[in-house]
């Protein structure tokens, strides 16, 4: 391969300037002109209940309010997976926060307080706060008709139950890798539930303007998705795909809380109670708290049947997710989660259930890692113990069970080329795996740990890509594709994607923030895919133009095709040296001859990538037979922590992470995520905290007590590895990473703590104070 | 997002007036730096009829020291006492104090003097005014009156400052041998955080120590019953655990979302003793360096 | 009631009329269209609002609007002198400091004052000056990195 001049270049961002002046816009940046209209919105107190009256008379009589709404007026369900939200709550209510009706008035103060005076009677139902009581003897059932919910084929939603969806792995005979194995641990892990914490909060405007077209513009990943649920939640009025647009403009960060739809839902129908004014929603930072996805809690239990030499013979997991009220989207992440827990091992007799539990606690859904975090804590720290117990080295463990490419996937289908053995050498050393240190303070215990990850994209099948590119006078291009910029940087690697083939350089490149009437399809921005997927889209509508740009000139001057390449934005021939000609020339304006007329014309690449292998369909008793994961990306990840033993404060002199992407088109940005998601996963594991009470209120819905690390807070070193083992239908050989880096964090760490202190902790968070009263209760213990 | 609550808003242009305003209303506040007040009105916690500005009174502006005592006015931002040179000179653990206080955008505008006003139970200001026995100057309608901190803070959220009356500012009797302090404070990380426990260690030649916690309590609390145990007596293991040992009888945490009592409990004996001997340390002219985190 | 104020914004002299209950970042926003100080949580928590007061970074969500009557405030807008970028800015494009950029006025504000008043500081002095600051994307070293090498070249 010729080498090459932009892809695997540390780049400097294309969106750099934009946000560094401050001339980036956001949601609540965008001006609407004096006729807009402010939501507030009327929340539930309680956990469960039915919504008996809502009286919103007197709140109707408010000097400034145009209009009260409530569930009535909006009997619409929506979702992404499974339809099992209204707009706005309509017979009962399923959490704490859950919108109930909405104020709309000319000044957001006026609709504040207007809300106040909604009126709503419930009647209290017994709330299922935790997966135990969901799965109890006679539980309440939070969503009684759910058998009737439409649904995406995959899922197996159990009626008459608070189970929303079971996915059920089987492979060879568990029972037979259980006798054969010579040592077998069982054990139990808790993770509890997380919040993005984005630093944006959520917000949508919705206009359903005079002529009956809807635009909603939305900080979201997700702006064709979310055109697609508007159109089918709001289609009882008379609306389809063609009359909703949706705009996305810069989002200040997602880490997948702003995928799908939540709460934007309520400007698309709001707008529709407003014709002519556009009305504004705009989520506080207590409801980002308690009223958008939350990551959800798991109850693992695992257990690991292995040989004396350290040889798997059977993985029996069952995971109970504690999914909140409505499971639209998060049913997915059980779903991904069940098909994948096996970790990137080799394991052959396979026994998983990961189950999706309703609970009235706040709708779970996506979160970077969707549910790999949250079963790796358990399997990585599981495979410590075993490793302890057997013996053996738990890098050398994991050395001898790694997943290799063409072994056997958990549901039948081969594991992708992958450089995991790579990454688990590269970090040993990084981290000097087998030295002891021991540190020179005695009240402070140095500890190692190590974990492997992986991740495949969760996808429906058929989720694609799609790429228009178009060339200005100057010679400069346009990319319009539909992925948002939630500050992974995708813009700068389509640019360098597309500078590549048509050798036109970064600064020449501008990648459109996405509008649904003017850029093409994007499935989401999500799943860690986009680098791979809209980037070979990317690919082939810059292949297309440069096939475009060649055939033109074949045409228009009588060259050999073979012979064109493209250098310095400029045509140049093999068979002729003198022949140069500047794309600029011609690729608005087409190349004249000499008897007047154009050849050619507008050169417009057009490309689309769609995985057509990909399938969910397999045997719903075992999973076998389907192909639902397009590749696996893996890794390895290791910490050194420095524990002091009065405080139980975790300072942490090293992290390094070793992730498999293929290949970095742009290395800088592979970093950037390495760093952001590593210190991320560490604080769900050393700080986040969520607190609930008794009556299923979240009560640290802020920053003051929901912790989320400073620039005090930060590891001295994190070291970031890449490795690069090609993914051979990824652009240039690539594939994605962005939610990778916060998935091994909390297992490196809790091994980390059982390395220096010889104490397992098994549930998350691992604070200082768990660590410190550990090892409060073992002295108290070792005491005459 | 907007205040909801209606208050009418004044800026006395002198001391005469704020005391006016502050006798018309009954229920007034004082905005300062304002970073605690506006947030209470957010919340709905504080409901004031009106907010008196006292940022023109520009005699609230002053640091002094005269006659070894050191007088903060009000409106001494936590800032300003970081970088007064007389403040690092003869009280530098009041620095030590400032620095653990919020981030720089919170220290521009949040005053001392507000804090402990405020008196909310995990104040940073509590113990190092207790420590060093602080008073209190008041000034109103019926002149000035001074408080000692003992007597100031009766509960949380109370202090026994009158109606009418407005804090002019705070004294501290600066010791006139060497003195060193030493303030710890518990976090759940190093970043801003309010104290879920604190300690503020005060060393005089001798072997004489003042000590007082706080957030371990409703109010700061002056751990007179330790002092008296360890005062005359040398620094050493057997005498710092004892004093550990009397903690449990001094300290009264609380569970909370922040922490647990047992956690702040034992906490408050490792803060102790590290407060301690870093004072102590200090005091012989070592010790690690003021603004250091010991935890 | 209102109450009519007046102020310098970014060089400019500017009077308005506000109510008590109005807010310092609701005025630059709603009312004056600048938008680099956000609303990350109206706390002052995050320090997304943050704005120059005085030549003092502050949270301006915590400050009523009609407190500045009389002040100077500088916002990033300001900060850039005819809208050229500053070379701190110039160095945080190069290093690729900021992912989402939500952070990133606040976050600039807050450093450009640390360099004002301690033109060479070390790594822990940028930490304690950025703690207000919270960011999710970028894990904090290529802001701190980036203030670190800035500062060396003696810019």
């Amino acid at each position: 391969m010729s080498e090459l001049k932009y892809v695997g270049q540390p780049c400097v961002r294309i969106d750099g300037k934009v946000k560094v002046s401050g001339a980036a816009q956001f949601i609540d940046d965008l001006d609407f002109g004096r006729n807009l209209l402010y939501a507030a919105i009327v929340e539930s107190p309680h956990p469960h209940a039915l919504i008996k009256k809502i009286d919103t008379s007197k709140a109707e009589k408010i000097p400034g309010v145009v209009k009260v709404v409530t569930g009535k007026d909006f009997p619409f369900k929506f979702g992404l997976y499974m339809h099992d939200r209204y707009v706005f709550a309509v017979d009962r209510v399923r959490f704490v926060g859950e919108q109930v009706a909405a104020v709309i008035a000319r000044d957001a103060r006026t609709a504040k307080s207007a809300a106040r005076s909604v009126k709503v009677d419930y009647q209290e139902l017994p709330p299922v706060l935790d997966v135990a009581t969901a799965l109890g003897e006679k539980p309440p059932l939070i969503h009684p008709e759910l058998g009737q919910y439409t649904h995406v084929p995959w899922f197996f939603p159990r009626e008459n139950t608070n189970i929303a969806h079971w996915r059920k792995v089987r492979a060879g005979d568990i029972e037979q890798g259980f006798k054969v194995a010579d040592f077998i641990l069982e054990d139990t892990y808790t993770v509890p539930r997380y919040a993005h914490c984005a630093i944006e909060t959520h917000g949508a405007i919705g206009l359903y303007d005079y002529s009956g077209r809807l635009t909603v513009w939305t900080a979201s990943q997700s702006p064709f998705t979310q055109r697609h649920l508007f159109a089918e939640a709001l289609a009882p009025l008379g609306l389809s795909h063609n009359d909703i647009r949706v705009i996305a403009p810069f989002v200040g960060g997602g880490f997948g809380g702003k995928a799908g739809v939540s709460m934007e839902i309520l400007a698309a129908a709001l707008a529709t109670a407003v014709k002519g004014n556009p009305v504004k929603v705009l989520w506080s930072r207590a409801q980002e708290f308690y009223n958008t996805y939350q990551r959800q809690g798991v109850v693992a239990k695992i257990k690991l049947g292995v040989k004396k030499d350290g040889t798997i013979t059977a993985l029996d997991q069952t995971l109970h997710w504690d999914a909140g009220a409505y499971v639209e989207y998060g049913a997915n992440v059980v779903n991904a989660a069940g098909l994948s827990a096996t970790g990137p091992y080799r394991v052959p007799n396979i026994k998983i259930d990961s189950v999706c539990i309703y609970t009235n606690l706040p709708p779970g859904g996506p979160y970077r890692g969707f549910g790999y975090s949250e079963f790796l804590f358990g399997l990585e720290s599981h495979i410590n113990e075993v490793s302890k117990k057997i013996g053996l080295d738990p890098v050398e463990f994991r050395r001898r069970n790694a997943i290799r490419e063409g072994d056997k996937l958990a549901y039948g289908s081969k594991m992708n080329p992958s450089g995991l053995l790579e990454a688990i050498d590269k970090v040993a050393k990084e981290i000097e795996w087998g030295k002891k240190p021991i540190s020179s303070d005695p009240k402070k215990a140095i500890g190692k740990g190590f974990a492997l990850f992986w991740k495949a994209p969760a996808m429906p099948p058929n989720a694609a890509s799609t790429a228009f590119l178009k060339f200005n006078e100057d010679g400069s291009l346009n990319i319009l594709v539909s992925a948002m910029e939630i500050g992974q940087g995708y813009q700068t690697v389509m640019a360098q994607i597309a500078a590549e083939v048509l050798t036109v350089p970064l600064e020449k490149i501008r990648v459109e923030l996405p509008d649904t009437d003017r850029n093409p399809y994007e499935w989401q921005t999500v799943a860690s895919h986009i680098t791979w997927g809209c980037g070979k889209a990317v690919e082939r509508a810059a292949i297309d133009a440069r096939e475009q740009i060649f055939d033109t000139v074949a045409r228009a001057l009588g060259k050999d095709k073979s012979t064109l390449y493209l250098e310095d934005e400029k045509v140049k021939s093999h068979a002729e040296v003198d022949f140069i000609l500047p794309l600029r020339n011609f690729v608005i304006a087409g190349i004249g001859k000499e008897d007047g007329t154009f050849r050619g014309g507008p050169i417009v690449g057009r490309g689309m990538f769609m995985p057509e292998f990909a399938s969910a369909l397999s045997d719903p008793e075992t999973s076998q037979g389907g192909k639902p994961n397009v590749h696996y990306t893996v890794g390895a990840s290791a910490i050194i922590v420095e524990i002091d033993i009065e405080t139980g404060k975790v300072h942490i002199p090293k992290v390094a992470l070793a992730v498999d992407v293929g290949k970095a088109i742009n290395p800088d940005l592979v970093k950037g995520q390495v760093t952001g998601g590593l210190l991320q996963g560490i604080a769900t594991v050393l700080y986040e905290d969520m607190r609930f009470d008794k009556h299923g209120r979240l009560i640290n819905a802020n920053f003051t007590d929901y912790k989320i690390p400073t620039a005090m807070d930060i590891p001295d070193e994190v070291v970031p590895i890449i490795i690069e083992v090609a993914q051979p239908d990824g652009p240039f050989g690539a594939r994605g990473m962005g939610e990778h880096t916060m998935i091994p964090a909390a297992p490196i760490i809790a091994n980390a703590v059982e390395d220096a202190l010889g104490i397992r902790i098994k549930s998350m968070p691992i604070t200082a104070e768990k660590i410190a009263l550990a090892l409060k209760a073992r002295n108290k213990e070792k005491l005459p | 997002m907007p205040l909801l609550h209606d208050f009418n808003y004044h800026k006395p242009a002198s001391m005469g007036q704020a005391l006016k305003f502050l006798a018309k209303y009954k229920k007034a506040a004082i905005l300062a730096g304002g970073t605690d007040i506006i947030g209470e009105i957010k919340e709905g916690i504080a409901v004031p009829e009106a907010l008196i500005d006292i940022k023109g009174l520009a005699e609230l502006k002053k640091i002094e020291f005269k006659n070894s005592k050191l007088t903060i006015g009000s409106l001494v931002t936590f800032s300003e006492i970081i970088e007064s040179k007389v403040i690092k000179s003869k009280l530098p653990v009041l620095i030590e104090v400032a620095r653990t206080v919020g981030s720089v955008g919170i220290r521009n505008r949040a005053t001392m003097v507000g804090n402990i006003c405020s008196a909310v139970p995990c104040m940073d200001s509590g113990p190092v005014l207790s420590a060093y026995e602080a008073t209190i100057n008041a000034k109103g309608p019926k002149g000035q009156r001074k408080i000692a901190v003992d007597a100031w803070f009766l509960a949380p959220r109370k202090t026994s400052l009158k109606k009418g009356e407005l804090v002019t500012g705070v004294t501290i009797a600066v010791p006139d041998k060497k003195h060193a302090g030493c303030y710890v404070k518990l976090g759940r990380y190093s970043g801003e955080d309010l104290a879920q426990a604190s300690v503020l260690v005060l060393a005089l030649p001798k072997n004489i120590y003042r000590i007082a916690f706080g957030s371990v309590g409703p109010t700061p609390i002056r751990a007179r019953n330790i002092e008296k145990l360890i005062n005359g007596h040398l620094l050493d293991e057997d005498i710092i655990e004892k004093a550990k040992k009397l903690i449990l009888e001094t300290v009264f945490p609380i569970t909370d979302i922040r922490a647990t009592k047992e956690y702040r409990m034992l906490m408050c004996q490792v803060m102790f003793e590290r407060g301690i001997k870093a004072a102590a340390s200090r005091l012989a002219g070592g010790g690690p360096k003021y603004g250091e985190s010991l935890m | 009631m209102k109450t009519a104020i007046n102020f310098s914004l970014n060089g400019q002299k500017i009077s308005v009329d506000v109510e008590p209950y109005e807010t310092l970042l609701e005025m630059l926003r709603d009312r004056l269209g600048v938008k680099s100080p956000k609303c990350g949580c109206d706390r002052g928590d995050c320090g997304t609002c943050t704005v120059m007061l005085e030549g003092r970074t502050v949270r301006s969500c915590l400050i009523l609007a009609i407190e500045v009557d009389g002040q100077k405030i500088i916002t990033l807008e300001g900060v850039m002198k005819d809208g050229d970028l500053t070379p701190l800015q110039k160095t945080f494009i190069e290093h690729n400091s900021f992912q989402c950029g939500f952070c990133a006025p606040g976050m600039i504000l807050s450093a450009t004052e640390l360099l004002r008043k301690n033109p060479s500081p070390n790594k822990v002095e940028i930490q304690e000056a950025l703690s207000g600051n919270l960011c999710r994307c970028t894990g904090y070293s290529p802001i701190i990195d980036a203030i670190l090498e800035h500062t060396k070249g003696g810019k």
